[in-house]
């Protein structure tokens, strides 16, 4: 029986010795694109990718090089950057990790904030995170989470409407899309009160702020299936692209969408131009137009997109479902012929640029 | 999408006096382990042609050329607290997935999906209509006298499903006269506590048994995460087994010279909180399963030797599902029946055809508020001919008829050849060397399942059948090395396909997830076994020894479906060893297990990976005898006994070295 067992211990350290190996990353050093992977949900394997466009090197998993191999966690869903720090928002795993850049030391991680989606700052010291309420199908109206940036801290909160959005800063208030409702909530960043609830389009997901000072948020719309075979679309309010003055939210300029569901409202550096993704394609708007753009920009469906400030050179990610890794395109500035594809995690969502 | 990520663990550390008795245990003999013997009925039982008894003739007797592991209930008893993934896991080395201890665990044979494995109870599938699948931890061992494990496809014998094998329980009358029974009680660590009681009795018309047992395990057991700070101890949260019940009583009442009556019942019970990964804040997910199963059948033997059966069943699966405010509620009620003739054909062979019905009512959540119901029928024809001694052979055909359109026909073949027989009974220890070749080639398919069709949005109603066919050869060798030692080995290669694979992809209206028929998915492999039995005087030996390599992966798919082909897929270990031995001498008993996996995939790109890495399960136990015909076992248990920290599934920490204490009190 001994000898059995010492063969079978031998057997198993020869088997064992057959796992993969991984070389491990190196730590990012330099000034990066930052590409984030949502990860496969319950496995805990989100992602922030550097990519050094300059020697063309990747670091799959930022976070685990720069630290000992933790795992940044579930659903990683958005990043900010504020000085020499980012801020990565961790959705399932109900918190934000801080960490130093650009070499994704982790600095702090402020946890228990529930369904965290998107940050943004007003200042080096304060920042705000949206955050969910409520389980799918029965959303509670959402937090603005306030966070104190010099000791990361949450120092408020802020109630608004349901499943609160990308939201963006502009002039000291910043405007939250309520996506389950067909609101944006302006905020006061010096009372942190709400002080005015727009009314756009059905399911605001995304707002930005273009160069002339208006807000544009993209409503992808409520669509209702049939509760019986076929399981066809039985009703549904179309997507649009609102625009209004912050000055006068009443007037609003819609731009319906025929069909569909557009999604990832971006701005060129400049904030002249708008990029949204749409039945498969990039398009790319002007500010100034009031119709929205018939020919796509790039005939690729992306599940982020981003310009670089730095270079102007475009970045599109492309997700392969949600078992396996997807990679992200690198194109020039204008757009054109592919510059790198580089496979990172799995569903990769977007990009920062430090 | 499906609500029915279960998971969980037991333990809590239990009283000084527990430890005390278990050092005193181990300090009094040496750790071993053990394994039962690979049963090949077919092989080892003695030729016999349908019976003038009215002795069910089982399907297994159609299915020459298939390799099976049954384990008996001796073997059973030791895992009488457990649950069928105890069992298939730790004790036969079965590739399990499995959230946590007392979570879901789901099973892969041969490389294939948890719908690609039968669950039979009493000849009556009873997987999950919904899933399509069962949850191994929700089936308590204490249910049923019998666990066997047919590997490959065999839709013919078993129906749907069958396509990487099937999992057969089974409640067997004990016709043995008089009463006998036992109560225990078990308590271990990481709050850790049961009990179970099984009481027979029988006359010369009447058979009757009735098993019950209770679990209940806080799981609150210590992890180790790796944190930018290095590794951080943590204490797993929300994994509580609330409670596990399982009531099973059942009878068998001969009815005249030729009839048989059975009626049988399992009723489960179990209450979990759902261990969400270690990744994912603020989770406190619960739910209940409560399965209620009776089956009621007649058997009659004819004066030509034939033998009819008929039965009816019953079935009620409520699946409740709640997770801070999102509720996910279902319920279905199957009613089964099936009717069936065994004749004999002559002197060498049999022949049973057959058919059955199922029908399904479901009042599930995803499905909106009207209830589903569907309808499958099936027929089948199973000829066992045995042209000489030696020499065995089937032929089996199933057509079965579904809501979509007809499953693909299924037909199976087998062949058994004793190339050299042994001349003395074969169930003896006696030195005669034996060799068989076997070989078998089967058709098979699984029917949708009732969320692939009507979940909404997205369910697809026009889904096909998946189908499948394997091929597998192999040989059985015996050998008897001395007097009282019989060394046998199994040596099986296999090869299948499984077609029209269901794939959920983002293809629905407005890209929203539906299922459709797009992948091949090819396995092939090796599976070795041998096993030493032993029994000298009142000492009685045994161990085994098996390896698996399971090479699985897509084949063929379409554009849509981006899962590379030509890569081993995710939760499929290449390589799998199991070794098994138990020791029985005078009152003690010692038995232990150990299973190696080798690596597994996390992804279909093949990136992501869970290290290898094996198992040691133990147990030690002692029967002193006690007046009036009473006697008292002590058993100690324990898991994880290197203390290997693992997980079985990404973010999922199991748990560390475990101990247990059953005592057990019998009467006969």
């Amino acid at each position: 029986m001994k000898r059995l067992l010492l063969a079978l211990a031998l057997g198993a350290t020869a088997l064992a010795g057959c796992d993969p190996k991984h070389s491990p990353d190196p730590v990012p050093t330099a000034s990066s694109t930052y590409v984030l992977s949502e990860g496969q949900f319950g496995k805990g394997d989100g992602a922030v990718s550097a990519f050094n466009t300059i020697t063309k090197a990747i670091t799959v998993d930022a976070f685990g090089a720069a630290n000992n191999g933790a795992k940044l966690g579930d659903v990683v869903q958005d990043m900010g950057i504020v000085g020499t720090r980012g801020y990565v928002c961790v959705n399932a795993s109900g918190k934000v990790e801080v960490v130093s850049l650009p070499d994704f030391k982790s600095v702090a991680t402020i946890t228990k904030i529930p369904q965290v989606r998107y940050f943004a700052s007003t200042s080096a010291t304060r920042g705000y995170v949206t955050s969910w309420r409520g389980p799918y199908t029965n959303y509670l109206p959402g937090k603005v989470i306030v966070l104190n940036l010099s000791t990361n801290t949450v120092i408020d909160s802020i109630t608004v409407g349901r499943c609160p959005e990308q939201l963006t800063v502009l002039n000291g208030k910043l405007y939250v899309p309520n996506s389950y409702d067909n609101t944006i909530s302006v905020i006061d960043a010096s009372t942190n009160q709400v002080t005015s609830t727009v009314t756009v389009g059905d399911g605001p997901r995304n707002v930005v702020a273009d160069q002339a000072g208006n807000i544009w948020a993209l409503c992808s719309g409520f669509t209702v299936y049939n509760s019986s075979p076929p399981y066809n679309v039985i009703s549904s309010t179309p997507a649009s692209l609102v625009r209004f003055a912050p000055a006068s939210p009443s007037t609003l300029l819609t731009l319906p969408f025929s069909s569909g569901s557009p999604h990832q409202l971006r701005t060129s550096p400049d904030k002249t131009q708008l990029y949204y993704s749409y039945g498969g394609a990039e398009y790319q708007m002007s500010t100034s137009a009031t119709a929205l753009p018939t020919t796509p920009f790039i005939r690729r469906d992306f599940n982020g997109f981003a310009i670089d400030s730095r270079d102007n050179t475009i970045y599109g990610a492309v997700s392969t479902g949600y078992t396996t890794n997807g990679y992200f395109l690198h194109y020039p500035a204008g757009g054109g012929k592919v510059i790198d594809s580089v496979t990172v995690k799995v569903g990769p969502s977007g990009f920062v640029f430090y | 999408m499906v609500f029915s990520f279960f998971a969980n663990a037991l333990s809590r550390p239990a009283g000084g006096w527990l430890a005390g008795a278990l050092a005193a245990l181990l300090a009094a003999s040496p750790a071993a382990s053990a394994q039962t013997r690979p049963a090949d009925t077919l092989t080892t039982r003695a030729h016999r042609l349908p019976e003038a008894r009215v002795r069910a003739v089982r399907p297994e007797r159609f299915a020459v050329g298939s390799q099976r592991v049954e384990l008996d209930s001796a073997v059973l008893a030791q895992y009488r607290g457990g649950t069928a993934a105890d069992v298939l896991g730790s004790r036969l080395g079965l590739y399990l997935k499995n959230y946590g201890p007392g979570q879901l665990a789901t099973i892969s044979l041969r490389g294939t999906s948890a719908q690609h494995t039968a669950v039979l109870w009493n000849g009556l599938n009873i997987a999950l209509p919904t899933l399509g699948q069962n949850d191994l931890a929700l089936l308590p061992i204490s249910g049923n006298t019998q666990l066997a494990v047919q590997a490959g496809p065999a839709a013919a014998l078993y129906g749907s499903g069958a396509v990487g094998g099937a999992i057969l329980l089974r409640t067997e009358p004990d016709w043995r006269p008089g009463l006998r029974g036992s109560v225990q009680a078990d308590a271990g660590s990481f709050g850790l506590r049961g009990g179970s009681l099984e009481a027979r009795t029988a006359s010369s018309t009447l058979a009757v048994r009735v098993a019950g047992s209770y679990r209940q395990a806080q799981n609150d057991y210590p992890y180790y995460l790796r944190q930018p700070t290095g590794l951080v101890r943590y204490t797993m949260q929300n994994a509580a087994l609330r409670h596990q019940w399982s009531f099973s009583p059942d009878l068998a009442w001969r009815v005249g010279a030729a009839g048989e009556l059975t009626a049988a019942v399992w009723l489960t019970d179990a209450d979990r909180e759902i261990q969400q990964g270690t990744s994912i804040a603020g989770s406190n997910a619960r739910e209940i399963d409560q399965s209620r199963r009776l089956v009621l059948g007649y058997r009659r033997a004819t004066t030509g030797g034939g033998q009819w059966a008929v039965r009816g069943a019953w079935f009620e699966d409520i699946i409740n599902y709640s997770d801070q405010g999102a509720v996910s509620n279902s319920r279905v009620r199957t009613t089964q029946s099936q009717a069936e003739y065994t004749a004999p054909l002559g002197q060498r062979a049999s022949l049973r055809v057959g058919a059955e019905a199922q029908h399904f009512a479901a009042l599930v959540d995803g499905y909106g508020s009207e209830p589903i119901t569907e309808n499958r029928a099936a027929a089948f024809a199973l000829l066992r001919y045995d042209p000489r001694p030696g020499l065995r052979l089937s032929a089996n055909l199933r057509q079965a008829a579904l809501p979509a359109g007809l499953a693909p026909l299924t037909p199976t073949v087998g062949l058994e050849w004793d190339v050299l027989r042994p001349a003395s009974p074969p169930d003896s220890l006696a030195p005669a060397p034996g060799l068989t070749l076997k070989a078998s080639a089967a058709r098979t398919y699984r029917a949708p399942t009732l969320n692939e069709r009507y979940w909404q949005p997205g369910g697809n109603p026009d889904l096909l059948a998946e189908s499948g066919h394997g091929f597998e050869a192999g040989l059985r060798h015996r050998l008897g090395l001395a007097s009282h030692v019989v060394l046998e080995s199994e040596l099986t290669a296999f090869t299948q396909l499984v077609d029209n694979w269901v794939q959920w992809l983002p293809l629905g209206p407005g890209g929203i997830y539906s299922p459709r028929n797009l992948r091949q998915v090819r396995s092939q492999g090796l599976e070795a076994s041998t096993a030493l039995r032993l029994r000298q005087g009142r000492y009685q030996a045994a161990a085994r020894l098996a390896y698996a390599l399971t090479q699985t992966q897509k084949t063929q798919g379409v554009a849509a479906d981006t899962d590379p082909v030509g890569i081993q897929l995710a939760y499929v270990p290449l390589h799998r060893a199991n070794i098994t031995t138990d020791h029985q001498w005078r009152g003690w008993l010692a038995s232990a297990a150990y299973t190696f996996t080798s690596y597994v995939y996390t992804d279909a790109s093949g990136s992501d990976f869970l290290p290898s890495g094996g198992l040691l399960g133990a147990t030690l136990g002692r029967t002193v005898a006690l007046p009036g015909r009473t006697s008292l076992t002590l058993l100690v248990q324990s898991t994880n006994l290197l203390n290997r920290s693992y997980e079985s599934y990404p973010t999922r920490p199991g748990p560390p070295r475990a101990f247990s204490v059953s005592l057990r009190l019998n009467y006969k």
